[in-house]
């Protein structure tokens, strides 16, 4: 069994959690759509205000499958609001790495978040999975996820930023 | 009818409280309202607060039938995507009946949009319940898109019952 340890990500991590960003997106063939960068991951987790926070999975180096790389696995949330029952934790990304995977370090990320998000003050945690990923949709579920696009309708809706420039010059 | 859109201060969020109410019978689910204007109060006015509201604000001649003049509300919050940065989520947006097709609505959209350009947000998410024809065509004349029918992503939630067992699993 591989030994390993989750730990917050620090500034030094960016260059480690864009690679992986970029393994996850690679893997749904939308590689080419990570627009962000080092220095904006750098911002926007490590300023005054962070936009997101971050949890990362190491492994020593002994342990190393693929060269050179020790933080195998992350997890990327931050906090939202529902008018009804107040704070949330939403999980924006995660992932470990295909080498490491099938060893419980995916299911310790979640209980990890699920104490960070009990600890926070949050009833809920929220997070988006395409319908087509079956195999996420199963993990979740077998861990007590409910559908909520299945069980009470709701769609998800974007607005991309041109169209948004349009309606802020309507006000 | 003359209105104002301005940044919501504590002393609306006994008006907020109960506009939320109002949403939450439209939308079929008022028993999953369970905070009120304290959680409110706390949650959206300290130092880091976890969402942000604007509300719409007619004056005292125009006041509705119960005598209220703040009439509308739109909650968000900021989010990250992994693919983009910085994004804002758009949680609430109401209108009370009686307001409605005197473009308040359409006056809290381009004021949400205003703040997520000048934030240099990518994109605004928001959800809409499959049933409600109206927002969904109301979205849609704004350029939105539907990301569930078009990309199949769900929303997926572990609740308090959930987390509490994620929380307490043995590694």
């Amino acid at each position: 069994m591989a030994h390993y340890k989750l730990r917050k990500a620090e500034p030094e991590d960016v260059t480690d959690i864009l690679r992986l960003i970029k393994e996850l997106a690679k893997i749904v063939e939308k590689e080419d759509q990570v627009m962000l960068t080092e220095k904006d991951l750098l911002e926007d987790g490590f300023g005054e205000h962070p936009f997101y926070h971050c949890i990362v999975a190491e492994v020593p180096a002994e342990q190393q499958k693929v060269e050179g790389y020790s933080v195998i696995g992350f997890a990327m949330y931050y906090f939202t609001y529902d008018p009804w029952i107040g704070k949330l934790l939403y999980l924006e990304d995660f992932f470990v790495m295909k080498e490491y995977r099938c060893l419980g370090i995916g299911s310790e990320i979640l209980k990890n978040l699920s104490v960070t998000a009990l600890k926070s003050g949050c009833n809920s945690m929220h997070f988006i999975v395409a319908q087509s990923n079956e195999a996420s949709i199963n993990f979740y579920k077998r861990r007590g996820a409910l559908d909520l696009s299945l069980a009470e309708g709701w769609r998800l809706f974007r607005i991309d930023k041109q169209c948004l420039l349009n309606l802020s010059a309507e006000e | 009818m003359n209105f104002i859109i301005r940044a919501a201060r504590p002393e609306d969020c006994k008006a907020v409280e109960r506009m939320i109410m109002e949403l939450a019978v439209y939308e079929r689910m008022p028993d999953q309202v369970k905070i009120s204007h304290k959680e409110l109060e706390r949650d959206g006015f300290s130092q880091n607060p976890f969402y942000h509201c604007l509300v719409a604000e007619v004056p005292e001649a125009h006041k509705s039938t119960e005598g209220h003049t703040t009439v509308g509300y739109v909650l968000y919050y900021y989010t990250y995507s992994t693919w983009k940065g910085r994004c804002i989520y758009m949680e609430d947006l109401y209108v009370m009946p009686d307001f409605r097709e005197r473009g308040i609505g359409k006056a809290l959209v381009a004021s949400i949009a205003k703040v997520g350009t000048e934030q240099q947000c990518m994109h605004l998410q928001f959800s809409v319940l499959d049933w409600n024809k109206p927002s969904l065509d109301f979205y849609m004349s704004k350029g939105a898109q539907d990301l569930t029918a078009k990309e199949g992503w769900h929303l997926l939630r572990f609740d308090g019952v959930a987390l509490i067992k994620l929380a307490q699993e043995a590694p």
